[in-house]
């Protein structure tokens, strides 16, 4: 598949003419190297938000929650969650808004041609954590996201898991991802009452909406919620934790049962560009999946 | 590993013929007061003795700006091929002091820690330095005993001290032996008779000095996070990153694509210098800033060097002490000031 281009051999180490100097470092060389990937799908779903699926040499075996550096050679490169549950073949999808250069660049490809992918890297989510509780998912927007890889992955064995529910908020019904999806989840429930979705805007904007209004932080006082048996995920714009968080603790759920994705600014993708640090962490290495009990001392962490 | 004692005027005819067989970087002086690491040539001076420490710390030999990590080629069909770039041509510093000596070496540990990044490692691996000691502090600045650098050889593949005019020459691993010359160095039997004499002559206390140990310092910086001393450096800072350009355990980088003018279809990927003073240096896609203000900025720098990657890589202080960042701001802020008004702040003096 990739041309020519590929695995020339390291230049000679060097050799000085007055010393034997140390060979190349045993390291692998294809720390920042992306394999390039073949676009199979674009699928606009919001003005802003489309769908890529892409087709990898391989499967990337990722977990739910971790996160890929994605590239157009010569434009640059980002990090991107990864919207699709954990998947035996080599496909991926990630859902990217149009925010800066390399996404709105990414946006004017069409299926056959190709990117350059990096990972998967980071925590990701831990099913272990999850399997015979029940599951609070809360997401803020684009939180929707990385978000839908942990839910897809939970609904593909719902019966190891106990109640779900999800709340989710958008600014307006045209910005909400997923709906069908969201929807087929909610169906699975019906009957045993197993699945409950609930669909927050901030505003109608005069569009047609068949959820409610408000914040994601209102349904939770009234959550038939037990804290006993209760795990929670996280994943929205940076101002939603501080305030979903006070909502869960006072519902009496423990720190070390809440999961936060954060978003940081990323460059390297491998813990060496130091952009993406949160006090002594790196969002990279050691999230962006955090138990809340490890992070909710460090300042930078949920400000 | 052979350890000689050598005449000032043949060691710098030994460093000029190193230098004629591959690269080697040597302090020299530019413009009117600062000091660059740059390829001696025939007839540069070869000094030991008399240079202020380079504006650019020399470790950055081993991340150049702009440094290519791999290029990319469009072939058959659109795909596009990428080929890693690695620069394993042999080079040697020379004329590094001990505070970037112990720089280089926390950047080694970066550099291992987690991943390997093998473009670091293998410039590295192909880089030989002879260090040599400091007797006297290079000026007001310096703070490098009280951080632990002054004394720091691990790194180093030759190291020379000064003794009387001539100088100890010590081996300290089999690529140091091999750029010594084959015959001419007269063997020294007692290094550490020559070691104490020239420690004899050191000046005391070396340098300025903080009023705690690293390891008191990363212990009480927890406790500072809402600091007044943080606003008060804030309000100075003009956040140009100077700082970080100038700190030998700085490394962060961003990366950027650069294409063929003439050929788009090729180009290459490369990293260049980045500081966590810039304005925009956490700010992610759709413009929240995690550190908007210059006094978050300035406490990340701080506490990184002080507190953060101390505790993770278990190292007593990744500041060096070479004085570099406050020399350089154009304001005048000096990290050995933020500290000490921090230290005094958490244990007043009695």
């Amino acid at each position: 598949m990739i041309p020519n281009f590929t695995t020339p051999d390291v230049a000679a180490p060097g050799v000085a003419a007055s010393g034997v100097f140390v060979p190349e470092t045993a390291c692998s060389r294809e720390l920042y190297l992306p394999q390039a990937a073949r676009l199979l799908e674009v699928e606009a779903l919001t003005a802003r938000e489309s769908r890529f699926k892409v087709e990898l040499p391989r499967p990337l075996g990722h977990r739910p929650g971790q996160f890929v550096m994605l590239s157009a050679p010569g434009i640059g490169e980002a990090p991107i969650s990864i919207s699709c549950g954990p998947r035996d073949d080599a496909i991926l999808e990630m859902v990217i808004r149009r925010v800066g250069t390399l996404t709105r660049f990414l946006h004017e490809l069409e299926p056959g041609q190709w990117v350059g992918v990096r990972g998967p890297f980071g925590s990701g989510f831990d099913l272990g954590d999850f399997y015979g509780r029940d599951l609070l998912f809360v997401v803020g927007g684009l939180g929707m996201v990385p978000m839908r890889s942990l839910i897809q992955a939970v609904m593909a064995t719902p019966d190891r898991f106990g109640k779900v529910t999800l709340i989710s908020g958008w600014r307006t019904p045209a910005d909400e991802l997923f709906r069908a999806e969201v929807q087929s989840w909610s169906r699975l429930g019906e009957g045993s009452g197993r699945v409950r979705v609930i669909r927050l805007v901030d505003d109608t904007a005069k569009l047609p909406w068949d959820g409610g209004v408000g914040l994601v932080t209102e349904p939770i006082a009234d959550l038939d919620l037990d804290p006993e048996r209760t795990v929670a995920a996280l994943c929205g714009p940076p101002v939603m934790y501080k305030f979903v968080i006070l909502e869960l603790v006072a519902r009496g759920l423990a720190p070390s049962r809440i999961f936060v994705d954060l978003e940081r600014r990323m460059r390297c993708g491998v813990g060496k560009c130091g952009h993406c640090q949160i006090n002594h962490l790196y969002c990279c290495q050691d999230g962006p999946v955090f138990r809340l009990d490890r992070v909710a001392h460090l300042p930078e962490a949920l400000p | 590993m052979g350890a000689f004692l050598v005449r000032k005027a043949a060691v710098t005819e030994w460093i000029r013929s190193l230098a004629r067989e591959q690269p080697l970087f040597f302090p020299q002086p530019v413009g009117r007061s600062g000091f660059r690491f740059q390829p001696l040539r025939e007839g540069s001076e070869v000094r030991f003795d008399h240079y202020r420490p380079s504006v650019v710390p020399p470790g950055r030999q081993l991340t150049p700006a702009g440094e290519v990590l791999f290029r990319y080629r469009t072939g058959e069909g659109g795909v596009p091929g990428f080929e890693s770039v690695l620069d394993a041509s042999p080079r040697i510093l020379a004329g590094v002091r001990p505070c970037d000596l112990r720089g280089i070496y926390l950047m080694d540990r970066v550099n291992r820690e987690g991943r390997d990044d093998p473009h670091y490692l293998t410039r590295r691996a192909n880089t030989a330095i002879i260090a040599c000691d400091c007797l006297a502090p290079c000026d007001d600045f310096c703070f490098c005993e009280t951080v632990g650098s002054l004394r720091w050889r691990e790194g180093a593949d030759l190291f020379l001290t000064s003794v009387d005019g001539d100088f100890l020459v010590e081996a300290l691993t089999p690529l140091g032996e091999s750029l010594l010359p084959g015959t001419g160095f007269a063997r020294c039997e007692d290094v550490a008779g020559l070691r104490a004499r020239a420690e004899e002559v050191r000046v005391r206390p070396f340098g300025r000095h903080f009023a705690l140990s690293p390891e008191r310092i990363a212990a009480i910086l927890p406790g500072l996070w809402r600091s007044p001393v943080w606003e008060n450096c804030g309000q100075r800072c003009l956040s140009c990153g100077s700082c970080n350009l100038v700190c030998p355990t700085c490394y962060c980088f961003d990366i950027q694509d650069d294409f063929d003018i003439s050929d788009p279809s090729s180009g290459d990927r490369r990293r260049n210098w980045d500081g966590c003073l810039l304005p925009n240096f956490a700010e992610v896609a759709g413009g929240h800033n995690f550190r908007p203000q210059p006094s978050a900025r300035q406490r990340h720098r701080v506490k990184r060097k002080f507190e953060y990657l101390v505790g993770r890589l278990a190292e007593g202080s990744f500041c060096v002490g070479c004085g570099r960042c406050g020399r350089q701001c154009t304001v005048g802020i000096d990290i050995f000031d933020i500290v000490s008004e921090l230290v005094a702040v958490a244990e007043p003096p009695p």
